[in-house]
């Protein structure tokens, strides 16, 4: 019972695994239509096969590694940082990473002050209910 | 034999070998023969304890044979009739010889008065002599611990006391002269044993204070000649210059075991840094990982100055041969001088001939040296170079290299660092420069780092035009390299442990291997070692620390692939280091609830 268990635990994981492989694989597709039609180079069915297999066992790295990262920072929760020292190898890569980073950070801090604005301005009506209201949906 | 009993509070070895053969010899009154011998053996002792470090085998062998004989007559004149080899004789024999430097004192020396006390610290201070000595003699006693910190000889007396002891009087061992070392009993070679970090030459590399000096020598020459004959200089981290200024004797220093540099011991001793250094050496050789070539700078200046042993200037020169080739510096003249001339003659040569400016030199070869390794950023260390390089600047004639290297351009990229360091001695020396030269504490940035500041190559290449201009930005960014002072050390013994790599390379390759190709070799171990102290730094900082410790070479290790669920780190040290470094990395717990390395 067990064993079978397993297997068709097995099971699940292998098409669970082979969906996200397809789901890769198209997306690479669609991505090397857009550079074939910019750059007008073909791609051939080949290549756009290994380089999915290629995004796809990456991926596997750097989720391993990210965890990695995460454990050796005695952390529980992959962070910005793990990923910035993911990219670290490739300096454009990092660069766009940072900036993004910072336009995330920069949208949290924004909205945070959008929440605090609405917060007082909710407490300055002070009415208790609405304001328990506010803050559920707020939350 | 009252006395020595009552001061025996601890039964040391020798106090415990004694009582043997005292109360269990029912032939003959060897009680005031023993102790006079005894007296004899702590004043032979007393003397000769202090040249018991960092002994080799041979010395201790024939300074073994020579007590031996020496005590050998003391004791019979003594005894008399001690000429029956019987085993009591025969440990009597290995007690009294004991002492290795017993020829210092004649048998008139002999007083009797401090015996006892005088045992009992003789025997502490010659137990912490090399093992060697005991070696021919005390064969059966195979097993001992580690002595890290406990004396060897005084552990192998305790063996063949026990040994006695066991079957007599059932004493037990005196457990405190091992101290950390005794728990994990390793008998492996008596010599691994003794190679305690005591020893003052053995500061470096406690584990390895054993191995032959001659063999340094050796690859130092060779080494030179490799460089004569290669044209292409190699770019090792510039950062251990600090290294042969301090380590006087050859023997020790680098080739060892430079990729097991112990965690424990003072990182700018250590000689070779090239190989991953989790511990404290991490921080330099991350820094040395930017400036990977300015230790080759950097020994070129130290060669150039500090009259220091051959070995280490052997490493500068090649520093220097390497760097001359491609990057002409002030630094360079006078590595440039060492490396065309002596490089057959010697280093030693050269540096006794640069003695005099062996001070500012130092001075120049520290700020450069830090710069080289990690990046320097101080303003003072530019000032120190500066003033350095500006005093030798008249002594020193600039020879232009003879062959441009390959790494011109990282050269330039070098050089431009130095340039920015030392601006005012570029100045001094515009006229000499044929070529930038990296200077040898700038930091070697890598090519990625040029990349980065084009500034850099660009600063590089005005310094080949005699325009000794250097860059702001570079002396901004130079400063902190000269910081690290530890860093120094690192260059000269990086070069010449990437020498020593690429000779294993070419032994394992099995067949005749091209210079150029061991150039190439020595090339992508240079980029590969940037690269792990890069991610080593990185790793430290990510976990928000400043010092590299074995967790992060675990996750290097991780990355890498050696690590795994299944394979640990402690297995991997396990299995391919030797012993010494086993004791020193996994902790292991020792008598009186001590657990050795602490966690």
């Amino acid at each position: 019972m067990m064993e079978e268990k397993e297997g068709a635990e097995e099971q699940q994981r292998f098409s669970y695994r082979q969906r996200l492989k397809a789901a890769v694989h198209y997306t690479v597709g669609c991505l090397c239509e857009e550079v074939a039609s910019d750059k007008e180079v073909q791609f051939s069915k080949q290549t756009i096969a290994a380089i999915s297999e290629v995004t796809f066992r990456q991926c596997e790295n750097f989720a391993r590694d990210l965890e990695m990262f995460a454990r050796h920072a005695k952390r529980s929760t992959i962070n910005t940082e793990d990923v910035k020292l993911l990219a670290r190898r490739s300096n454009s890569l990092l660069k766009y990473i940072t900036e993004r980073n910072e336009d995330i950070a920069q949208f949290n801090l924004e909205r945070k002050a959008k929440k605090k604005k609405k917060l007082e301005d909710e407490n300055k009506n002070s009415v208790e209910p609405a304001e328990a209201g506010a803050v559920e949906s707020e939350d | 034999m009252a006395d020595s009993y009552s001061l025996d509070c601890e039964p040391t070895t020798r106090t415990l070998l004694r009582r043997v053969l005292d109360t269990a010899d029912p032939l003959t009154p060897r009680r005031p023969r023993s102790a006079r011998t005894s007296a004899q053996r702590a004043l032979l002792e007393t003397p000769s304890s202090k040249k018991l470090r960092s002994q080799t085998k041979m010395t201790a062998r024939r300074r073994s044979h020579k007590a031996r004989s020496i005590d050998r007559l003391a004791h019979i004149q003594a005894d008399g009739h001690l000429e029956e080899q019987t085993p009591r004789t025969l440990l009597k024999n290995i007690l009294l010889t004991a002492p290795e430097s017993s020829i210092v004192l004649p048998e008139s020396v002999v007083k009797p008065v401090p015996a006892p006390q005088v045992v009992q610290t003789s025997r502490r201070e010659s137990s912490r002599g090399s093992l060697e000595l005991q070696l021919p003699e005390v064969e059966p006693s195979t097993t001992l611990a580690p002595g890290l910190l406990a004396p060897g000889r005084r552990k192998q007396r305790l063996r063949l006391s026990v040994f006695q002891q066991g079957m007599d009087q059932g004493l037990p061992l005196s457990q405190e002269p091992y101290g950390n070392a005794d728990a994990s009993s390793i008998t492996s070679s008596l010599n691994l044993t003794f190679a305690t970090p005591l020893q003052p030459q053995s500061v470096k590399r406690p584990g390895l204070a054993r191995r032959p000096p001659t063999r340094r020598a050796v690859d130092v020459g060779t080494f030179l000649q490799d460089i004569q004959d290669t044209s292409l200089a190699l770019a090792p981290p510039g950062d251990s210059l600090r290294t042969p200024v301090t380590t006087l004797p050859t023997d020790t220093v680098l080739e060892d075991t430079q990729p097991f540099s112990q965690p424990l011991l003072g990182r700018s001793p250590s000689v070779q840094h090239s190989l991953p250094c989790p511990s404290h050496s991490g921080a330099k050789d991350v820094e040395r990982a930017v400036g990977h070539r300015t230790w080759s700078s950097g020994p070129r200046l130290q060669n150039s100055g500090p009259g220091k042993p051959a070995q280490l200037m052997a490493g500068k020169v090649e520093e220097v041969g390497a760097l001359a080739l491609g990057f002409p510096n002030t630094s360079s003249n006078i590595s440039g001088e060492d490396g065309v001339e002596p490089l057959q003659n010697g280093v030693g040569e050269e540096a006794e001939g640069r003695m005099k400016e062996g001070l500012s030199m130092r001075g120049v070869e520290e700020a450069t040296g830090a710069q080289g390794s990690a990046r320097a950023e101080e303003p003072e260390e530019h000032t120190e170079v500066t003033e350095a390089e500006g005093s030798q600047g008249a002594i020193e004639a600039k020879e232009p290299e003879g062959s441009s290297g390959d790494e011109d351009t990282p050269g330039r990229t070098a050089s431009p660092e130095l340039a920015s360091s030392t601006p005012e001695f570029l100045r001094a020396r515009r006229l000499q420069f044929p070529e930038p030269a990296p200077p040898p504490s700038t930091a070697v940035y890598t090519d990625d780092y040029s990349a980065e500041h084009p500034e850099v190559g660009w600063v590089g290449l005005t310094e080949i035009t005699l325009t000794s201009e250097p860059p702001e930005t570079l002396s901004a960014r130079l400063p902190p390299r000269t910081r690290i002072p530890g860093p120094r050390p690192r260059q000269d013994p990086y070069k010449t442990g990437l020498n020593h790599y690429a000779k294993l390379f070419s032994f394992y390759a099995k067949m005749p291997m091209e210079k150029k190709s061991l150039e190439m070799v020595e090339k992508c171990l240079d980029k590969y070692f940037q690269h792990l102290c890069d991610d080593l730094e990185v790793f430290a900082a990510h976990a928000g620390r400043k010092t590299v410790r074995p967790e992060d070479l675990e996750l290097l290790m991780r990355r890498q692939g050696l690590v795994t669920d299944q394979v640990s780190l402690h297995v991997l040290v396990e299995r391919h280091l030797p012993l010494e470094y086993r004791q020193l990395l996994i902790p292991c717990a020792f008598s009186g609830n001590s657990v050795f390395p602490a966690q």
